[in-house]
C-alpha cells in the first residue's frame, strides 16, 4: 500500500512536471530552419513573419538558413529533429511539393512532417532583364524556338525549376527540358542576380522575390500566373493570355515540425500563427510585396499540400523530369 | 537634392544619442560575440535583428552594421590567442597571429589586428561611399565564367601557405577538395559520398572542420606530451603594436583593403577568401617572406585588412542592386524590408537621407571599433599568459560548445573531433592545414561555377575565355604558377649546389 502510494505520488510528480514542461513551452529560443539561401522568397517571407511570431511566441525565434539541394538539406534536419517544438521548418512549395514530386530518392516524404499551418500563397511571375529585346511572352517563345534560351533557378527541384518549364509548355514548347537550358544556382537571390548579369535569359518565380527588382526597373515582368493583376507588375495575367491552367502554378509557405510533433505544441503553433497573421503590420508588409496572406489550419494545410503535390507530380511525369537516382 | 543636402539630411539622422548608442553598442556586442568561438558574426547579427524592429530604420540598421563590423574584428582575438578562429573570416589570422602569441607577442599581434582592421574598414567605407555605383556594375559583370577564373586564381594561394614543401601543401589541398565534394550534386540533385546519411547531405559543417583542423590538434599535442611545453614560458602577453610596425605594414594593409573591397563587392564570395588572398599577396611581395607563418606581424596585418575590407564593400551590392552579397547582408536586407525600404537604385532617390545617414554612420563605426577594440584587447590579451594546462581544457569546452551552437547538431561535434585527428596527423607529418581549409572553402565555388558555365555554353570551354575579366585572371594564374615553378627550381638548384660543395 505504502509502495503503491509512493508510486502514485511519483507518477503524479512526473506527469505534473511533464505538463509543466509543456506549459512552459517555449522556455528557450526556437530554431526555425529556412531550407533556402538568403534573399530568396522563402527567406524574405520567413524573416517577415518571424517578427510577428516572435511577439506571439514571447521567446526568441532564431532563423537559420540551411540551403542546399532544393531545400532537402534543411528539411532533413527538421525531419530528424527531436519533436520538442524547438526545431521547426519553413516548408515551402519547392521543398515540400516540387522536390518530392521530382526526386525518387529524396530522404523524406510528406508523411515525415506535421504541418502546423500554411500562411502565405505567392503568385508566380516571369521576368527578363529590363533592357532585354524580349518584350512579351511571345517574343520569349520565339527565342526559345530559335534556341539558346536559359532560365535560372534556386536549385534542382525548386519551384523556379518547374515553373519555367511549365510556362514554356503551356505556350507550345513541346519539350521545354531540351529546348531551354536550366541553370541551377544557390538560392533565390542568386537566381535573380543571374538574370541581372546575363547568366540566364529569364526567371519564373514568386512575385515577392521579384517585386523590388521590378520596382527598381532592373527586371521587366512578362506575365503573372494569377487571374487577377498583381500590384506593381505591369504584365498580362493568365486570364489575359487565355491560359487558365497557369493559375495552378502558385507558391506557398508554411510551418512544419517532425511528424511526431505532439498535439499541444501543434495547437500552440496554430494559435501563434493566427496572432501573427492577424498582425496588421505583417499583412501590410507581405501584401505590399504581392503575397496573399491566407492562414490554413493544420488539417486544411495537409490537404492543400497533398493536392499541390498531385498537380506537380502529374506535371513532372508529363515533362519527363523525374530524377530517379 | 545636392550631395551636400543629402549629407546634411543624413547627419541629422545619425547625430542623435539613440543612433550613436546603437552604433557603439552594436560594435561592442559584435566584438564580444566574435571573440567567442562558434558564435560567428552571422549569428550575432541574426540574434540582434529582432531588437531592431522597434527602432527607427537608421538606428536599427546602424546597430546591425555595428555588430557585423565588431564581429569580424572580434574573431581575430581567439584566432591569435588560442588558435581558434572566432569567425571563419579570421582563419588566415591564425597563421601568423598564433605563432606571435607563442613568442609572447600577443598584445602586439592583437594591436596590429585592430589597427589593420580599422584602416581597412575606413578604406572599405570610403569605397562604398565614393564608388558604390561603379563597383556594383563591375560586380554585375561577374557571371559564372568570371567567378570560375577568379576562384582558380585564388587556388594559387595554396602555394603561399604551404610552408616548406609545396608537395605537402598540394596533398593537403587535394584532401580539402575531396572532402568538399561530400553532399548533394548541384546540377542533378543526386547523392554524393554521403552514404545516405542525411547529416552528410548538406556537406560537412564549415565551422566544425575549421575548429577541428586548427584548435583540436594543439590540444591533442598537449595531451600526447603534457611535459613538452613546460620548459618554455610563453612570456607575458604584454607589448603593444608600435607606430613603426604600422608604417612598415601600411602598404600591405592598403593592398589587403583593396582586395577586400573588390571581393566584397562581388556577391557570393565572402570574407575568408579575401583574407587568404590578401595574406598570400602580402607574402609574395614582402621582404620578410621567409618569416611568414612563423609569427610575422605583416601576415596578421594582411589577413585582418583583407577580411575587414569586405565589411563595408558587401553593402555595395546590397544598396546599389538590392542583392545580398553574403548571409549577414541578407539579414541586414531583411531589416531594410521590415521598415518598408527597398534597397536598390531607387533607394538613392527615394530615401537619400537614410543612405547618407548610413554612410556617415559607417565612418563613425570605424572610429568606434578602434576605441572599443583597444579596450577589449587590454582585457583579453592576458589570456595568453594563462598556463596551457589551465587554458586548454577551457578551450576544448569552448570548441565543443561553439561547434554545437552553429546548427544545434551533435553530429558536427563528431566531425570536429574527426577533423581534429586528421589535423593532428597532418601536424605530425608536417602537412600544413591552411591549404586544406582554402581548398575546402573554394572547392565547391570552383565546381559550381564551372558547371554553371558549362550549362550556359552547352559544354563548350570557350566561355571560360569570354571577356577581359576572364583573360585577366587566366593571365594572373599563369604568371603565378610560373613564378611558383621558378622559385621552386631556384631552391632546388641551390640545394644541389650545396650538396656538391
Amino acid at each position: 500500500m505504502k509502495f503503491g502510494l509512493k508510486a502514485a505520488l511519483a507518477a503524479l510528480a512526473i506527469s505534473a512536471s511533464a505538463t509543466a514542461a509543456m506549459a512552459d513551452y517555449p522556455e528557450r529560443p526556437i530554431t526555425m530552419i529556412i531550407p533556402y539561401g538568403p534573399g530568396g522568397a522563402t527567406d524574405i517571407s520567413a524573416r517577415t513573419i518571424a517578427e510577428a511570431l516572435g511577439e506571439a511566441v514571447g521567446s526568441p525565434v532564431i532563423m537559420v538558413n540551411r540551403a542546399g539541394a532544393g531545400g532537402a538539406t534543411g528539411s532533413v534536419a527538421v525531419q530528424n529533429a527531436k519533436p520538442d517544438g524547438y526545431t521547426m521548418l519553413f516548408a515551402r512549395v519547392g521543398s515540400h511539393t516540387v522536390n518530392p514530386a521530382m526526386k525518387a530518392t529524396l530522404p523524406y516524404t510528406l508523411a515525415d512532417f506535421r504541418f502546423v499551418g500554411v500562411y502565405e500563397i505567392n503568385p508566380v511571375a516571369c521576368a527578363v532583364k529590363a533592357d532585354s529585346d524580349i518584350k512579351t511572352i511571345d517574343d520569349l517563345i520565339a527565342k526559345v524556338k530559335a534556341g539558346g534560351v536559359s532560365y535560372s533557378s534556386s536549385g534542382v527541384g525548386s519551384l523556379l525549376h518547374i515553373a519555367a518549364a511549365y510556362v514554356l509548355k503551356e505556350f507550345g514548347i513541346a519539350d521545354p527540358v531540351k529546348d531551354a537550358i536550366h541553370i541551377p544556382l544557390k538560392g533565390g537571390g542568386a537566381a535573380a542576380t543571374a538574370v541581372l548579369n546575363d547568366t540566364a535569359t529569364f526567371i519564373c518565380t514568386n512575385s515577392s522575390a521579384l517585386a523590388s527588382f521590378v520596382a527598381n526597373k532592373q527586371l521587366k515582368p512578362l506575365l503573372v500566373t494569377t487571374a487577377e493583376p498583381i500590384v506593381g507588375f505591369d504584365a498580362p495575367t493568365s486570364a489575359d493570355l487565355g491560359k487558365p491552367a497557369l493559375t495552378q502554378l502558385v507558391g506557398w509557405t508554411g510551418i512544419a515540425g517532425p511528424d511526431d510533433l505532439p498535439d499541444d505544441i501543434a495547437a500552440k503553433w496554430g494559435a501563434w500563427m493566427k496572432t501573427a497573421t492577424d498582425d496588421a503590420d505583417f499583412r501590410q508588409k507581405m501584401e505590399s510585396r504581392g503575397s496573399v496572406i491566407r492562414l490554413m489550419q493544420p488539417a486544411e494545410s495537409q490537404a492543400f499540400i497533398e493536392g499541390q503535390y498531385a498537380v506537380f507530380r502529374k506535371l513532372v511525369d508529363d515533362l519527363g523530369m523525374r530524377i530517379e537516382n | 537634392m545636392s550631395l551636400m543636402d543629402s549629407f546634411a539630411a543624413g547627419l541629422a539622422l545619425v547625430w542623435s544619442l539613440e543612433s550613436l548608442l546603437a552604433l557603439v553598442g552594436g560594435v561592442l556586442v559584435g566584438v564580444i560575440a566574435g571573440a567567442i568561438p562558434g558564435m560567428s558574426a552571422t549569428m550575432a547579427v541574426a540574434l540582434t535583428l529582432p531588437f531592431t524592429f522597434a527602432m527607427t530604420p537608421i538606428t536599427g540598421i546602424l546597430l546591425l552594421v555595428g555588430v557585423y563590423k565588431g564581429g569580424i574584428f572580434g574573431g581575430s582575438i581567439p584566432a591569435i590567442l588560442i588558435k581558434t578562429p572566432g569567425t571563419p573570416a579570421s582563419s588566415a589570422t591564425v597563421l601568423d597571429g598564433y605563432p606571435m602569441a607563442e613568442k609572447g607577442q600577443a598584445g602586439r599581434a592583437l594591436g596590429m589586428a585592430l589597427w589593420a582592421s580599422c584602416t581597412a574598414d575606413l578604406i572599405s567605407n570610403l569605397a562604398l561611399i565614393l564608388f558604390a555605383g561603379w563597383l556594383a556594375s563591375f560586380a554585375l559583370s561577374f557571371g559564372p565564367p568570371e567567378f570560375f577564373t577568379l576562384i582558380l586564381f585564388s587556388l594559387t594561394i595554396i602555394a603561399g601557405v604551404s610552408g616548406d614543401s609545396l608537395l605537402k601543401g598540394l596533398i593537403s589541398a587535394i584532401m580539402g577538395l575531396l572532402l568538399a565534394t561530400v553532399g548533394l550534386d548541384l546540377v542533378y540533385g543526386t547523392n554524393r559520398f554521403n552514404f545516405n546519411d542525411p547529416n552528410l547531405m548538406g556537406g560537412l559543417n564549415f565551422i566544425a572542420v575549421l575548429i577541428g583542423l586548427f584548435a583540436i590538434p594543439e590540444i591533442l599535442t598537449m595531451v600526447w606530451n603534457p611535459k613538452g611545453q613546460e620548459g618554455q614560458a610563453r612570456g607575458l602577453g604584454g607589448g603593444w603594436v608600435t607606430w613603426l610596425d604600422y608604417r612598415r605594414c601600411f602598404k600591405t594593409i592598403v593592398r589587403g583593403s583593396l582586395i577586400g573591397v573588390v571581393l566584397g563587392s562581388i556577391p557570393g564570395i565572402g570574407a575568408a577568401p579575401a583574407a587568404f588572398l590578401s595574406y598570400s599577396e602580402a607574402r609574395r611581395k614582402s621582404k620578410n617572406r621567409d618569416n611568414f607563418g612563423k609569427g610575422e606581424i605583416e601576415g596578421v596585418a594582411a589577413s585582418e585588412s583583407g577580411n575587414n575590407g569586405v565589411a563595408g564593400a558587401t553593402l555595395i551590392p546590397l544598396l546599389a542592386l538590392g542583392v545580398p552579397g553574403d548571409v549577414i547582408t541578407a539579414i541586414i536586407i531583411g531589416a531594410f524590408m521590415v521598415h518598408g525600404l527597398q534597397p536598390g537604385p531607387m533607394m538613392f532617390v527615394a530615401n537619400a537621407d537614410i543612405i547618407y545617414g548610413l554612410f556617415l554612420g559607417l565612418i563613425i563605426s570605424s572610429i568606434a571599433l578602434f576605441f572599443i577594440g583597444t579596450v577589449a584587447i587590454r582585457g583579453f590579451r592576458f589570456v595568453a599568459d594563462i598556463p596551457k594546462a589551465l587554458l586548454f581544457p577551457v578551450v576544448l569546452v569552448l570548441c565543443v560548445y561553439g561547434v554545437f551552437a552553429v546548427n544545434n547538431n551533435i553530429f558536427d561535434i563528431g566531425v570536429m573531433f574527426a577533423m581534429g585527428w586528421v589535423g593532428f596527423m597532418m601536424l605530425r607529418f608536417g602537412v600544413p592545414a591552411a591549404p586544406f581549409l582554402i581548398a575546402f572553402i573554394l572547392g565547391p565555388l570552383l565546381e559550381d561555377n564551372f558547371r554553371q558555365s558549362m550549362l550556359m555554353s552547352g559544354g563548350s570551354p570557350e566561355i571560360l575565355f569570354r571577356g577581359p575579366i576572364t583573360w585577366f585572371f587566366w593571365g594572373l594564374t599563369v604568371l603565378t604558377v610560373v613564378a611558383i615553378a621558378r622559385a621552386g627550381l631556384r631552391v632546388r638548384s641551390k640545394l644541389l649546389e650545396e650538396k656538391r660543395t
